[in-house]
């Protein structure tokens, strides 16, 4: 009786979870008011922590032990950052959904290409964490990732150059 | 148990699902949804064979044996599973539809979740039925229900990777993934109680299995129908877009 005790705890336990999750998609409207301003974001300081250039400045004029210490201080800092940009670009992933739906072509195109590019920046936060985390563990050996910054600008110049015509967009 | 009400449990959903793809084509969500347009007809076609089979066994002196449909029904129950693997990928896939790119990346990423979640269920069905000695399941149906199993954890993960990516699901999407959650989760549960011997003999996991099918094919239909025309009417017109572009010019540099 054992194993049907335990499957059918872990059933009734997904069935709550599926239905949450109709609850929480149809009938709870909270989502759609969620986050919309977006965080400023210092893509210079970021790039300047995830800098390799100016890891290898570090490395070359500090003692190892100090090195790993300073490099786990940057870690910790672009980790704040990657998780600014991927806050951010939930963000522009609402804007580009928003656009894609829209009656003129043109903007459910631009909105079509946000929520790509959005989706892409959100996978790159994501492996860059991983990334950064294992930097944090050997600071020494793993080097933080240096593309995240150029990406985020991509994205955010695409939702900015986005048709601002008023009665293009419908509002 | 009473042998019309066994029909009626039968056959409803499976002919239920003639509406459900008749809905799809006009709507279009068969070309948007093609794998599980595909599963569709296949568990109706499914359903046509057994059915018939059945019926010839009870009505036409015995031509067809027991043992020819139990050979049967487990490859109709693995092109089920497979299916089901399918409609997954196409669900975590929706979203990038339009980039082939993001698609295979995304096929990666969901071919690795599986190939995890599949060798975890194993693991914890393995352990669980390691001290029970008395199986009436075989090695086929066994594999199957772990693989149910293992569906469960992936749509657990597909609800969790729209959220993590924010990303609204589709109305027919969540009814997809709600309906197979339904039918995997019970398939695997009644699995489970079957295969008890204290309970083997009951006809309740074969009501209750039953039962599943039809809610998922009503939730299928519900969605695919009511809420699917609710949300093509109520999107809203670019909400705030202005402001969020205007917002960009918080951050540096642009």
């Amino acid at each position: 009786m054992i194993p049907i005790a335990i499957t059918g705890l872990l059933t009734l336990i997904f069935l709550l979870f599926l239905g949450s999750q109709v609850w929480r998609r149809h009938f709870d409207r909270g989502e759609a008011t969620a986050s919309r301003e977006l965080t400023p974001v210092d893509l210079d300081a970021f790039e300047n922590l995830t800098d390799l250039e100016e890891e290898q400045y570090l490395r070359a004029n500090l003692s190892p032990g100090l090195f790993r210490g300073v490099q786990r201080s940057r870690i910790r800092a672009a980790k704040m950052y990657v998780l600014a940009l991927s806050e951010n670009a939930g963000t522009l992933m609402v804007a580009g959904q928003s656009a894609r739906f829209h009656s003129d072509p043109e903007i459910a195109q631009a909105g079509m290409e946000i929520v790509h590019r959005a989706i892409r920046l959100k996978l790159w936060c994501l492996l860059s964490l991983l990334r950064l985390n294992a930097a944090m563990v050997f600071p020494a050996i793993v080097f933080p990732p240096t593309r995240i910054a150029s990406q985020y600008l991509l994205v955010t110049c695409m939702v900015a150059n986005l048709p601002r015509n008023s009665s293009a967009l419908g509002v | 148990m009473n042998f019309i009400i066994f029909q009626f449990l039968w056959a409803t959903p499976h002919v239920l699902l003639i509406p459900l793809a008749v809905i799809m084509i006009y709507r279009g969500l068969h070309r948007e949804f093609p794998i599980f347009f595909s599963y569709v007809l296949f568990e109706f076609l499914l359903f046509c064979i057994l059915f018939a089979m059945a019926h010839a066994f009870r009505l036409h002196f015995r031509l067809i044996s027991p043992e020819i449909y139990a050979k049967i029904d487990p490859f109709g129950r693995a092109g089920t599973v497979a299916l089901h693997f399918g409609i997954l990928q196409e669900l975590f896939e929706s979203p990038v539809a339009g980039s082939p790119p993001l698609r295979q990346a995304m096929a990666r990423i969901l071919n690795w979740a599986t190939l995890i979640i599949v060798v975890l269920a194993v693991i914890f069905f393995g352990v669980l039925n390691y001290n029970t000695l008395d199986h009436r399941l075989n090695p086929p149906y066994r594999t199957i229900e772990t693989l149910n199993a293992a569906q469960c954890g992936l749509i657990v993960l597909i609800f969790l990777w729209y959220r993590f990516l924010r990303l609204r699901m589709l109305p027919f999407v969540v009814g997809i993934a709600v309906g197979m959650g339904l039918v995997a989760s019970m398939e695997s549960l009644m699995a489970y109680w079957l295969d008890s011997p204290a309970v083997r003999l009951s006809s309740i996991p074969g009501v209750l299995q039953m039962a599943s099918f039809q809610i998922a094919v009503l939730v299928w239909i519900y969605f695919a129908l009511v809420r699917e025309s609710k949300s093509a009417s109520g999107i809203p017109p670019l909400p705030d877009l202005r402001q969020w572009a205007a917002d960009l010019g918080k951050v540096p540099h642009l």
